[in-house]
């Protein structure tokens, strides 16, 4: 069976200019829980939030954990997201399958 | 919501009403003071006739037989029209109902108007006439976008093809322009599709921009198909983008950002009150980062989305209020559809939002034959197009005023207060405030200009 992919979206509080590597160490995540490419993705730098994704199962064990209490969120909606033109008919959108 | 409420008010009013050789009686004489609804003066109360059947062994509640229209005053009831507020329409209705017993019923009162413009009408117009409309006014006040990056965050940009439909070379800032890791392609060469419509349509405005290519929706990442991407790569474009702002000196910095894409479907995201929810919450990373890079400095606008109530796109799921998530966020501009006769296309998605209530906030152009980026005869059309044609209006203004001069929300309330108010009555959620109107703008700039001695 294929691993997982890390497509759940959280949100970690960190110092500024911190890593991926730093929030692995915070929130306790192996390397092969997290999408490295994606990395860590400044989100309100202000306020020192960050985004990346993780594995299901990560973002699971996330919840309540003692080590990511105070800095950890979500998981959050990782809609899809799709060009609102040009305007489509009930009928092309049935070919096109829900997904 | 304008409204016609027929009432039956006392005998002698009703005869004065009906009776040709007295002056009618005003709609304040006749209906007093309806709670919640504003009365027309202007509107002449109408006498209605009441229906009975012609034969005494008549149907009384039917209108399929011989009938006769009595306007005897204790039949004949009378017509006054009025406003009552769009917000909870429903709920006002039944109460306005339930609190006069003189009330006989409550119809709206649409705007009489032939079939809207939808997604299979043929272009109305073309670019030119989106230039003389939106650009000319830019134009004279050498309002062309110079030097102004702006960032068509969609599915990548073709300028060869540009070039071809524009007439003279078009170039994009590939040192500025960002991609999700693994989108395979170089920035300004990826093939024909909707970010190069998009990017035409601010072209057409603000001719002497600096375009960003930032092909979000070519995404790769696993559950994403050709054309759709994930909101998480949309957070990554965001960030590449709040970093380039914050290199930019604060008296020179501008940067203007086109969104013509949203999400259709409440099931691709949690349910509202889900505290991991896109479209209904302020705290999504990607509702964060939008808030975040408006406060340092970007103009950000956002499609309204095509789930108009007369003709919506195919792929529309929101049972009600389709505005959602950033589309819908308090510090973007949110663009809804009209076409080159000042219509509203029936697709254009209808307020209020999901984030902030007053949505869309304004109307621009859209349906026109442009691009030719979906073939020949195809126009430029959705929300889509309008985005980036208001985008190159805002990239314009920032040809002259930085963000020192003129923040992103002062930018806004300008658009808003300068705009057409095509629906008659001040804000409403089709048009937003209105049409943007860039005669008035330039006014508006012009006197803002003044106090800072740039213009």
């Amino acid at each position: 069976m294929a691993p997982e992919s890390p497509t759940v979206l959280i949100t970690v509080t960190l110092p500024p200019r911190s890593t991926i590597e730093d929030a692995q160490r915070r929130l306790g995540l192996a390397e092969d829980e997290v999408d490295t490419a994606y990395g860590l993705v400044p989100v309100d730098p202000a306020h020192g939030t960050y985004a990346l994704l993780v594995t299901e199962a990560a973002g699971a064990r996330l919840q309540g954990a003692p080590e990511a209490r105070g800095s950890y969120q979500g998981p959050f909606a990782n809609p899809r997201i799709e060009p609102f033109g040009p305007v489509q008919s009930k009928d092309e959108e049935a070919e096109d399958g829900d997904g | 919501m304008r409204v016609i409420v027929q009432m039956r008010p006392e005998p002698d009013l009703i005869q004065a009403v009906v009776d040709p050789s007295i002056s009618t009686p005003p709609a304040s004489d006749v209906a007093g003071s309806l709670p919640g609804v504003r009365l027309d003066p202007d509107f002449v109360p109408v006498p209605v006739p009441q229906p009975k059947p012609a034969f005494s062994d008549g149907d009384p509640l039917s209108l399929d037989q011989p009938l006769t229209f009595s306007l005897a005053p204790e039949d004949a009831s009378v017509l006054v029209r009025g406003e009552i507020q769009d917000r909870d329409g429903a709920a006002r209705l039944a109460l306005l109902s339930s609190q006069r017993a003189d009330i006989v019923g409550i119809s709206a009162d649409p705007a009489v108007e032939t079939m809207p413009t939808c997604g299979n009408t043929p272009p109305v117009g073309d670019w030119h006439d989106v230039q003389r409309f939106v650009t000319d006014a830019l134009k004279s006040e050498g309002l062309d976008g110079s030097g102004v990056p702006l960032a068509i965050v969609d599915t990548g940009i073709n300028v060869a093809h540009l070039g071809t439909v524009l007439g003279s070379p078009v170039t994009v800032d590939a040192a500025r322009s960002w991609k999700p890791p693994g989108v395979a392609g170089n920035y300004g060469q990826f093939p024909v599709h909707h970010g190069t419509m998009c990017a035409f349509d601010s072209l057409i405005v603000a001719r002497k921009v600096s375009l960003l290519d930032i092909p979000v929706l070519l995404s790769q990442r696993p559950g994403a198909t050709v054309m759709e991407g994930l909101l998480s790569d949309a957070i990554s474009a965001y960030a590449h983008l709040w970093g380039l702002l914050e290199q930019m000196p604060r008296d020179r910095r501008r940067l203007v950002i086109s969104n013509s894409w949203g999400s259709f479907k409440p099931t691709w995201d949690f349910p509202p009150g889900h505290p991991g929810n896109y479209s209904d919450n302020r705290a999504h990373p990607f509702n964060l980062i939008v808030a975040a890079l408006e406060v340092s400095g970007a103009d950000i606008l956002f499609a309204a989305g095509n789930c108009g109530v007369e003709c919506p796109d195919g792929r529309c799921g929101f049972p009600s209020r389709p505005i959602n998530g950033a589309n819908s966020h308090p510090s973007v501009l949110s663009v809804a559809g009209v076409d080159t006769h000042d219509a509203r296309v029936g697709y254009s998605s209808q307020g209020p939002g999901r984030l902030a209530v007053r949505k869309p906030d304004i109307a621009t152009y859209t349906h026109f034959s442009g691009s030719k980026a979906f073939g020949q005869n195809l126009p430029d059309s959705g929300t889509s197009a309008a985005c980036p044609v208001a985008a190159g209006v805002v990239a314009a203004v920032r040809s002259r005023l930085s963000v020192q001069d003129l923040s992103p929300s002062r930018l806004r309330t300008l658009i808003r207060r300068s705009a057409h108010d095509a629906g008659g009555h001040g804000y409403d959620f089709d048009y937003g405030y209105g049409i943007i109107n860039t005669p008035q703008l330039v006014d508006a700039v012009r006197r803002l200009a003044k106090t800072t001695a740039r213009l």
